[in-house]
């Protein structure tokens, strides 16, 4: 049996999608990226735009802010832009970690 | 269907409050959370808890529970004859599915907190997956295979568990750690709702010989204290391909040289360059005549790599 193969899309820094596909994709309601945005987790594209525009990696972020949510049962959006800050810290530290035991 | 009991599970009585089970879920997630956590099953035990209070925070998912009536865990069960009509807004088949898919496709409180009509579209959830690719895999892109167990509605309608494969395009030069989404892969929308999608988190291999930083390559170039001082044209593997390298004169160790554009490169045609890495590797075993001319050398020469500290 033959499948057809669809292709995966990078989330980096080159996509970009709308604050609906955003929201779409985290399971964040836009009142909780707005609060994101203004505690510095997410940056739109521009932030004075009219509608707001995210680099596709912001997916990445949006969900990682959702899961830590859920998984904590936070109530307070303030407080989970700063856990989502330490965990982004973390990960990017055990990431560099990685990459400096690759080279011993 | 084998029952849990979810008030157990998270350690509260069946008449707790919501605010009560909200607590006790809190207290042992900050326990088991993988996140937090290092002790051993502490993985699984959050996903116990987890499942419990996805159900028991939901008002009518909590109703639906209840009625299920009491068991002991792990007993074989199933719901009254009129559960399916009162709480599933699909058909459920239930040899086939456990407690965890029958919540997660019945229609609850939307995130927003309004509930949802039961015929309402619903999107289907999204899958995460890990892939492990090899250097080579993620320089020139692939197409893997995935062997999947979702429930979803199968062609009457009926939801139940079904084996699916999966085959997902991976392009050229992804990088460990990234995540890539597939659209739509995920699993089917009920009522018409979209389809959810699948989320990869990429791990890369590492590579003998290449060690990615982004789409930038590095590598070694051992050279010979002669290579190095006079210069040298060496071959060298790349990822596409061998290709001849001029090592300039007076080339120093941990000096790099760029070779531009030979990195990881993306569909869109941008692309990093490849590094290699100069090192000075001296021989080990040197005959009398070569003996000699180090020697010639050493007393000619008025070199000295430690003017800097004297």
């Amino acid at each position: 049996m033959k499948f057809e193969s669809t292709s995966a899309l990078v989330l980096d820094e080159t996509g970009t999608i709308s604050i609906a596909q955003l929201v779409e994709a985290s399971g964040l309601s836009e009142a909780d990226l707005q609060v994101l945005v203004e505690c510095g987790a997410l940056s739109p594209r521009d932030v004075r735009a009219p509608q707001w525009t995210f680099s596709s990696h912001c997916v990445v972020t949006a969900r990682e802010a959702r899961r830590l949510r859920d998984d904590f049962a936070l109530d307070d959006v303030h407080a989970l832009a700063i856990v989502l800050r330490f965990h982004e810290r973390i990960d990017a530290l055990e990431h560099e970690l990685r990459r400096l035991r690759a080279m011993l | 269907m084998k029952y849990k009991d979810y008030y157990a599970t998270l350690g509260v009585e069946k008449n707790a409050t919501p605010e009560a089970i909200k607590a006790a879920y809190r207290k042992l997630a900050r326990k088991y959370h993988p996140d937090v956590s290092k002790e051993k099953g502490a993985e699984a035990q959050f996903k116990e808890v987890g499942e419990a209070y996805e159900t028991l925070k939901d008002p009518e998912k909590r109703a639906a529970y209840d009625q299920l009536g009491r068991h002991a865990p792990g007993d074989e069960f199933r719901p009254p004859p009129d559960w399916q009509q009162s709480f599933g807004d699909t058909q459920f088949s239930f040899d086939d599915l456990d407690l965890a898919d029958l919540f997660a496709n019945i229609a609850g409180h939307s995130r927003g907190g309004g509930a949802r009509a039961r015929n309402a579209p619903r999107p289907g959830q999204d899958f995460e997956a890990a892939v492990r690719l090899t250097f080579d895999q993620a320089f020139a892109g692939t197409e893997i295979e995935f062997d999947m167990t979702v429930a979803e509605p199968d062609a009457n309608g009926m939801l139940r568990r079904v084996p699916r494969k999966v085959k997902v395009r991976i392009p050229k030069g992804v990088t460990d750690g990234q995540k890539l989404r597939v659209p739509g892969k995920g699993a089917k929308g009920i009522n018409g709702g979209r389809d959810g999608d699948l989320y990869l988190d990429i791990h890369v291999d590492a590579h003998p010989l290449y060690r990615a930083d982004g789409l930038d390559l590095y590598m070694e170039l051992p050279l010979a204290p002669w290579e190095a001082v006079l210069g040298a044209d060496v071959e060298l593997p790349t990822p596409s391909g061998r290709i001849a390298l001029k090592v300039p004169a007076g080339t120093q160790a941990g000096q790099k040289l760029r070779l531009a554009g030979r990195g990881l490169s993306r569909p869109d045609g941008t692309s990093g360059h490849l590094y290699a890495v100069a090192q000075i590797v001296v021989p080990t075993v040197v005959d009398e005549r070569q003996r000699a001319l180090f020697g010639q050398l050493k007393d000619s020469s008025t070199f000295n790599p430690r003017a800097h500290m004297s």
